[in-house]
């Protein structure tokens, strides 16, 4: 339990707007749907807040990178469902290029001191 | 914030629904899983938060987006600067400085260049550029198909008589059309009628309303009431509003010209004057140019002798702004010039601030970029910033601008044109905030353009040290050098102007100005018309001065030196007849008493002075000469027992007797102005030139008393011993001769002060900024340095190598400000006196100076580096 309680990660915006973009590369999902996906394709370790879910899905559509509209749920239950846009798929892939990036850079700094540690 | 965007409450409602859906899915989850219904409810509620908030915050995703943007860099950049109250200080302290400085120049430029003048249709508006009798006037405006012609005499001065002490005001003789032509309107009463400047309808005039109010009490019925000017009786006939100040702020009152034919000297010789003019519907002034040309024969034709066939040809037709302001535009212009320079570096300087602040921020900038902020928002973000910090710096700018310009009124000379117009107003502060805003942009876009190219990998890897990327370092050293440029044109052009006004102050105006108090006394012209009275007149008074307590000895003159007048008119020198369509020769006469050129100190080097017995009027008419006049003319030979005479009086030749030293007559830079060609002298009484043809010697003389020392006070023995000859007779201006020299001076000095006082900040900016750039780089170069004193280095050396890189940044900046300059001061050489526009002594004194100032700037830094303890250094690291 500790465990996890630590490796809840506030997540950053501009990472959240990607982990949305990802997700919804599978198909339209409604908005309780992606913090599922999230957090079930994280292994649980990343929990969505529903308060930053919202406005990041919010922002992406006003952006034209995600589309919404309603519909009705397998159980009669309207939802507003999120799909990727032409704008987003070309977002998400150059945000992926970024992430490839950074995640790299940062790996470079930790690696060595990791090691050392660990030694 | 909230900006909602389109159809906001159909938005809200749905939001609702969509939050609520959530929170049902997720219950009906933890249903699933076995919780009761009021558990999962509670939980997922729990899980979420508050609903509302999440609401808000995600309604707010659809705010007016760059609005908030631009709120949100706002907020960021004051909170930046905040943190760094030191740097904000002097960024906004230098833009203040520059964009004061620019804004306070140009609303003087606004006020007398560039403002419509405030007369109807003022683009219609037109004048010569040369001077014109009243004879040439009739004659153009008979002619003229291109143009409404009027008259207006420079400013004359008038004796008030009969309302309480006599007074000398200053007026304007004008054609009788001059205010309708203008489309001036009077406060009170009527203009003039057409043909009230013909002889016998002339007998009005017009006062100002300044004179209205503070002589005549604002008397409300005072159009059609008599007062008496220069002895005459003139009927008010109207007043103008206090905003009418045509021809010159100082205009009391207007009266018609005197267009009397068979006054012949004074109708075709004398009375010179500005011609003005309105351009008549569908005219152009190509046409009115050309039609100048065309009647100038038909002016010549039509006088009385014949005239040189060049007269007048360099006249020309240009538009009323330009002939009024003259020659203050060059020097306006120069100033503007000048200011705008100024502004350049202190724009370089906060550039370098900005460049030197966005390499220590590459790193934030990296960490945001990481987060997704796009380029474009990252330059954005800069640029609001540094515009943030020119708007601040504009604002306090405009109080520099303020005082600056209320000192700048005071100092620069009262008669330049159209001071009294100039203020602050509207359209400035539109050019401060333009101003303001390009400003920032400018010094912006460079570092923010450097900040946003950041290679986030690379700064990301490097941790903790930091990278001085070589773009902006590079680019702060060419701001340094562009900087050091600019400040060496300015200190060279100030240098140039200081040096001119020390050449000009120690140069002697041909006479000794010490312990000597003049006084205008002005009995009305036509007191002289009786023979002989004027003469007695100044005899006594003269008798009387010097037997005054503390007076040495006394003396009269027909005006000062340095342009306080003098008689004008063309002469013939025996012996050397003018060649056909060659200019006459014309001459300047001063009307003295005896004593005049020994109490001015004036040196006689040949044949004798006057004396009272050449004042008789059976006496033979003599003269003395300058010693210019006496080389120009007759070279060689010495002047005395020459010959001249007046152009139109034929048999009354005048002896030479006398050759005196040179006295700047015209102003504190030249003896003459460039279309007189010589100066003489004339002993005051009945053989006295004059150039409107009169008789009589002139009445108005300024009396010239030797005291026995600075300090003897006899401005009220003076008023009283007038007074006890004739109660009609004011007397005015009494000063010591010492400051009507200084008076001279004050154009030059405050032309001189302005760019010393642009120079100086210049130096100081520059300074600043190798200043900035030298300690910048000693920071970034802390490890280096450690190593190198690790190695071995002595202090010496990093001194050395410290002072050296500011050396070689000044130099460049040096040589290309002197190059610069030689390019640039010649367009001042103008302004310039006895000192050549690319005067060595100047440019190396200048380049001595500044290479100093460079040096003293990077001494501070070169000392911190000289300390760096290489242990401490490389550990730090």
């Amino acid at each position: 339990m500790k465990q996890r309680y630590q490796n809840r990660i506030e997540l950053l915006q501009g990472t959240l707007d990607l982990l949305v973009l990802q997700t919804l590369r599978w198909g339209a999902q409604h908005g309780y749907g992606i913090a599922l996906a999230i957090r079930a394709n994280s292994g649980d370790i990343l929990q969505v807040d529903t308060g930053s879910l919202y406005p990041a899905l919010h922002r992406l559509e006003r952006r034209k990178l995600i589309a919404a509209e309603w519909k009705t749920s397998e159980n009669n239950q309207r939802v507003r469902v999120y799909r990727l846009s032409a704008a987003g798929k070309k977002k998400l892939a150059s945000e992926r290029s970024r992430w490839a990036q950074i995640s790299q850079a940062i790996a470079g700094i930790l690696g060595p001191a990791g090691e050392g540690s660990e030694a | 914030m909230k900006f909602p965007w389109g159809d906001g409450e159909k938005r809200k409602k749905e939001l609702n629904e969509e939050i609520a859906s959530h929170l049902q899915m997720a219950a009906r989850d933890r249903e699933a899983r076995g919780e009761s219904p009021a558990q999962a409810n509670e939980a997922a509620r729990r899980e979420m938060g508050n609903a509302s908030v999440v609401q808000d915050v995600t309604h707010d995703q659809w705010a007016w987006t760059w609005l908030e943007d631009l709120l949100q860099d706002l907020r960021y950049g004051a909170r930046s600067l905040r943190k760094n109250p030191g740097f904000t200080m002097i960024a906004v302290l230098t833009l203040a400085l520059g964009i004061g400085a620019n804004t306070a120049i140009f609303s003087l430029v606004n006020g007398v260049l560039l403002r419509p003048l405030p007369y109807a249709q003022p683009e219609r508006l037109v004048g010569t550029t040369q001077y014109y009798p009243k004879g040439p006037l009739v004659v153009m405006r008979q002619q003229s198909h291109t143009m409404e012609l009027v008259g207006v005499s420079d400013n004359k001065e008038f004796n008030l008589t009969g309302t309480g002490d006599p007074v000398r005001l200053i007026g304007n003789s004008v054609s009788a059309d001059f205010f309708s032509m203008l489309g001036a309107q009077p406060a009170m009463g009527r203009t003039f009628h057409d043909g009230e400047d013909q002889p016998d309808k002339d007998r009005v005039v017009i006062l100002s309303r300044a004179l209205w109010e503070e002589r005549f009490n604002a008397d409300p019925n005072i159009v059609g009431k008599w007062i008496t000017l220069e002895g005459e009786g003139r009927e008010i006939v109207g007043v103008m509003p206090a905003d009418f100040r045509f021809p010159s702020p100082k205009t009391e009152l207007w009266v018609p010209l005197h267009l009397d034919p068979r006054n012949t000297g004074d109708y075709w010789g004398d009375s010179y004057m500005a011609l003005i003019g309105r351009l008549r519907p569908g005219a152009t002034l190509q046409q009115a140019r050309a039609e100048l040309k065309t009647m100038r024969p038909l002016v010549l034709a039509a006088y009385a002798w014949r005239m040189p066939t060049n007269s007048f040809v360099d006249s020309s037709v240009v538009s009323l702004e330009e002939a009024i302001v003259g020659d203050a535009r060059g020097k306006l212009l120069i100033l503007l010039g000048a200011v705008s320079l100024l502004l350049l570096i202190a724009c370089a300087n906060v550039a370098n601030l900005l460049l030197a602040r966005a390499t220590t921020r590459e790193r934030e900038v990296a960490v945001r970029v990481a987060l997704g902020a796009s380029r474009w928002r990252i330059l954005r973000q800069l640029i609001t910033e540094s515009v943030l910090l020119s708007l601040l710096g504009g604002a306090l700018g405009l109080g520099v601008a303020f005082s600056g310009l209320s000192i700048l009124k005071a100092a620069l000379p009262p008669d330049t044109p159209r001071l009294a117009d100039v203020a602050l107003d509207g359209q400035v502060l539109g050019f401060t905030a333009l101003l303001a805003i390009l400003t920032g942009v400018i010094f912006g876009l460079v570092p923010a353009l450097g900040a946003s190219k950041v290679d986030m990998t690379a700064t990301l890897k490097s941790g903790g040290q930091r990278s001085a990327t070589g773009g902006n370092h590079r680019a702060s050293k060419l701001l340094v050098v562009g900087e050091v440029a600019v400040s060496m044109i300015l200190v060279i052009a100030a240098g140039l102007l200081v040096k001119s006004l020390w050449i000009l102050s120690g140069t002697s105006p041909g006479f000794r100005p010490e312990r000597v108090v003049t006084a205008r006394i002005t009995p009305n012209e036509s007191f002289c018309e009786v023979p002989g009275r004027c003469l007695a007149f100044y005899n006594e008074l003269l008798e009387r001065m010097r037997a005054l307590p503390g007076v040495r000895d006394v003396a009269a003159v027909n005006g000062l030196p340095l342009g306080g007048g003098a008689e004008i008119f063309p002469i013939v020198v025996e012996g050397q007849p003018t060649p056909e369509g060659a200019k006459v020769p014309m001459f300047w006469e001063k009307i003295i008493t005896p004593d005049y050129l020994s109490i001015m100190n004036i040196p006689l080097l040949r044949g004798r002075g006057f004396s009272e017995a050449d004042a008789a009027p059976e006496a033979q008419a003599v003269v003395i000469v300058s010693k210019s006049t006496a080389e120009h003319f007759w070279p060689g030979k010495g002047a005395v027992g020459e010959h001249i005479r007046a152009k139109w009086e034929p048999n009354v030749w005048r002896t030479v007797v006398g050759v005196v030293g040179d006295v700047r007559e015209y102003n504190i830079r030249s003896d003459s102005a460039s279309w007189i060609d010589g100066v003489m002298y004339a002993p005051y009484g009945p053989h006295a030139i004059r150039g409107s043809g009169a008789d009589a010697p002139p009445a108005e003389m300024t009396l010239v008393i030797e005291t026995a020392d600075e300090q003897v006070q006899i401005a009220e023995e003076l008023k009283n011993t007038v007074a006890s000859l004739n109660h009609d007779v004011p007397v005015s201006q009494i000063s010591p001769l010492k400051s009507w020299v200084a008076e001279a001076m004050a154009e030059p000095r405050s032309t001189s002060a302005l760019f010393a006082v642009f120079a100086g900040l210049a130096l100081l900016l520059g300074a600043v900024g190798i200043y900035g750039v030298i300690s910048y780089s000693v920071a970034q170069r802390t490890r280096e340095i450690g190593i190198r004193m690790a190695l071995g280095a002595r202090r010496k050396e990093v001194l050395l190598l410290v002072v050296g890189q500011g050396a070689k940044l000044a130099l460049a900046g040096v040589a290309i400000g002197i190059a610069g300059g030689l390019m640039l001061t010649r367009l001042m050489s103008g302004l310039l006196y006895g000192v050549h526009a690319t005067d060595p002594a100047t440019f190396a004194a200048v380049a001595v100076l500044l290479m100093f100032v460079a040096l003293a700037a990077c001494f501070i830094p070169a000392r911190r580096a000289m300390r760096v303890d290489p242990m401490v250094a490389l550990r730090y690291e």
